[in-house]
């Protein structure tokens, strides 16, 4: 354990003078003597504020509950994913990301930003050279162990898990304070909540006499929804998709809400018995059109079938509300006139 | 050895009234819904019929391929065939992405090329022997598989999701002309296999003295290599990669019936039937409504098999 200590000194020392190669090197040395990450961030905190000239240090609370120290100030940041990227240039910080993905291509200026790689493979070494005060990872898509080995390389990593809307919009506050951008994001976050609100509004309790909706739907007030995420092989939301709960907002369900695993393959019997009124493509190459099975459901008979941008769709990012909009006035033509 | 025919005649019989009765939705078999046609006609029996002509393409394929190279590890997978017939459908996808017809069309052409290629390698000046097949093979699928995993990782992955899990093999993008096509290229390829046994079986004592029989060595060889092509062709286009099917069954079918090709052949063709219907109705209901890849059943199933037939021979 001292050898440990004396070890993560020495590295400590080493980073400030922003000798890269050999962090990497002793770091490995320092994860052979498997220390626990917890005690990894104390230590942290203890040397940056028992000594001066060091920058200002704070403690935040990520979305995981990990208690990550971070800069005060913070002027280097690295977004994992494409959600967080855009949360990030929501909230008006878009300037101070100095690396993202391949996957983030919204707003336009995220192309721009140097690439570490894509969200399941980034490269550690273009991340240590890039100096990132914080790196931001996203629970919905990241490996965990990607966390740790970030973790134990020295560099502060939040992760970030929104599923549900108001998650997202607690993220864009989070970032915001992070940021210290609060004034750009509370506009931003009054903005988003004013949609939803009308949206919410606007649905009120769904009126019952509509000849496209099934018995259950009339008693409910639901469309019934089958989300289709590719036509070959068959992928749909399961009970674990962050669009259940955004389709329940748009006044609808997803009939494969009960489905474990959030993108389950689904088997064509049980699509067949489905009987969606209906369905939402997430408009990829390979999801152009409802698959076969569907061809004598009320969806496709009523041409009730929509596209959604797959990106809007499967990312929990500010761009929810656009999706909102879309799939509740798709699916709720006569409330939107 | 007709009483062992007729089991798995019955065998597979029985097999295949199972794979009907029996899915992700449950069907009463007296009387249909108008739904319950469509899952039944549409749906299920098109892939109970598929997984039967896979199974027994890929076993027929495997018990000629170790008959022809006498090496009881020949399998369509390990020669390279089902690699090129992979990497044929997935040139399809990335030039010809919305042809569909071309799929099979190249998994066949990709399945010839690679076995001319392992053909011609293992031709040397004296002659070719089955050691410098089975190696020739080796090196051939493990090239194809880097070049099918490098392309896997430069292209887009939406475009790839398909392919990936056809990859593992997945019965459940079963259409109508695979069907059609797999049936046509099991009962050609099984008749060329089958008319060639007698063949095989004098090859199998050697190949100098199956010549002083008369047997044209080369004919044979291109015939089994060409039907195998075939069969195999059609089966990776239809369902991607089924492993084990040709190691295990044919094997299996030789403990119990010797080693006469006369038998072996189309007993594999028959078990290998049964194999794949079952271990698919293992796929489609385990986790229902959601499905397992086929090939993940096979392997699984055909692995622990093959290491207790080893450990008992």
């Amino acid at each position: 354990m001292m050898e440990c200590r004396a070890l993560f000194f020495v590295r400590k020392i080493i980073r400030q003078l922003n000798r890269f190669a050999l962090v990497t090197f002793l770091s490995l040395i320092f994860v052979a003597c498997g220390r626990p990450v917890a005690e990894n961030v104390n230590l942290n905190v203890d040397r940056s504020s028992s000594r001066s000239g060091v920058v200002p240090m704070r403690i935040i609370t990520d979305d995981l509950g990990r208690r990550v120290t971070i800069p005060t100030k913070i002027t280097r940041a690295i977004s994992l994913a494409p959600s967080v990227t855009e949360s990030i240039f929501a909230v008006g910080a878009g300037d101070r990301l100095v690396g993202d993905t391949t996957y983030c291509n919204y707003p336009e200026e995220a192309k721009a930003i140097q690439k570490v790689g894509d969200t399941l493979n980034p490269n550690m070494e273009t991340i240590v050279a890039l100096r990132p005060d914080v790196v931001f990872v996203s629970g919905a898509s990241q490996l965990e162990t990607f966390t740790s080995t970030l973790d134990k390389n020295g560099i502060a990593v939040y992760v970030m898990n929104p599923s549900r809307l108001d998650e997202v919009i607690h993220n864009l506050e989070q970032l915001g304070i992070i940021f210290g951008s609060e004034d750009t994001s509370q506009k931003v976050v009054g903005e988003l909540q004013d949609r939803e609100m009308k949206i919410t509004e606007t649905l009120g309790t769904y009126p019952v006499p509509d000849e496209q909706l099934s018995d259950y739907d009339k008693r409910v007030g639901q469309v019934r929804v089958f989300v289709q995420i590719s036509k070959e092989p068959l992928f749909t939301i399961g009970k674990g998709a962050f669009l259940n709960d955004l389709l329940r907002s748009a006044g609808a369900r997803s009939v494969t809400a009960n489905v474990s695993s959030a993108f389950p393959k689904l088997s064509k019997e049980t699509a067949l018995a489905l009987q969606p009124d209906a369905i939402i493509l997430s408009d990829s190459p390979d999801d152009q059109e409802p698959n076969e099975v569907f061809k004598d459901s009320p969806a496709v008979k009523n041409g009730r079938v929509y596209k959604i941008n797959a990106d809007i769709i499967s990312r929990p990012g500010p761009r929810l509300i656009d999706a909102l909009e879309e799939i509740a006035k798709d699916l709720h033509p006569e409330k939107f006139k | 050895m007709l009483w062992f025919g007729s089991l798995l005649a019955l065998l597979l019989v029985v097999v295949l009234i199972i794979g009907a009765m029996f899915g992700a939705e449950r069907i009463s078999l007296t009387e249909l819904s108008v739904q319950q046609q469509a899952i039944l006609f549409d749906i299920r029996l098109p892939r109970v019929f598929l997984a039967a002509f896979v199974g027994a393409s890929l076993a027929a394929a495997g018990a000629g391929l170790q008959a022809l190279l006498r090496n009881p590890l020949a399998e369509p997978y390990l020669l390279g065939v089902s690699n090129g017939a992979a990497l044929g459908m997935m040139l399809a996808f990335v030039l010809f992405e919305n042809v569909e017809f071309l799929r099979p069309v190249m998994a066949f052409i990709g399945a010839v090329v690679a076995t001319i290629v392992v053909y011609q390698m293992a031709k040397s000046r004296t002659g070719m022997t089955v050691e410098r097949l089975v190696l020739s093979g080796v090196i051939v699928t493990t090239f194809l598989s880097s070049v099918i995993v490098l392309f896997t990782s430069l292209l887009d992955a939406a475009k790839l999701r398909s392919f990936t899990f056809w990859l593992l093999g997945d019965l459940s993008q079963t259409t109508r002309s695979g069907v059609y096509l797999c049936l046509v290229a099991a009962v050609v390829g099984i008749i060329v296999l089958g008319s060639q046994a007698r063949a095989l079986n004098l090859m199998m004592i050697g190949e100098r003295d199956a010549l002083d029989f008369g047997v044209e060595v080369g004919r044979v060889r291109l015939l089994v290599f060409g039907a195998s092509a075939l069969l195999v062709g059609a089966s990776v286009a239809a369902s991607g990669s089924v492993g084990y099917v040709g190691l295990v069954v044919p094997h299996i079918v030789r403990l119990a019936s010797g080693s006469d090709n006369r038998s072996v052949i189309p007993f594999s063709a028959l078990a290998g039937a049964s194999f794949v219907i079952l271990a698919d109705l293992i796929a489609r209901v385990a986790i229902a409504p959601r499905e397992l890849p086929v090939g993940a059943i096979t392997a699984l199933i055909g692995a622990p098999v093959f290491i207790f037939l080893l450990r008992r021979n």
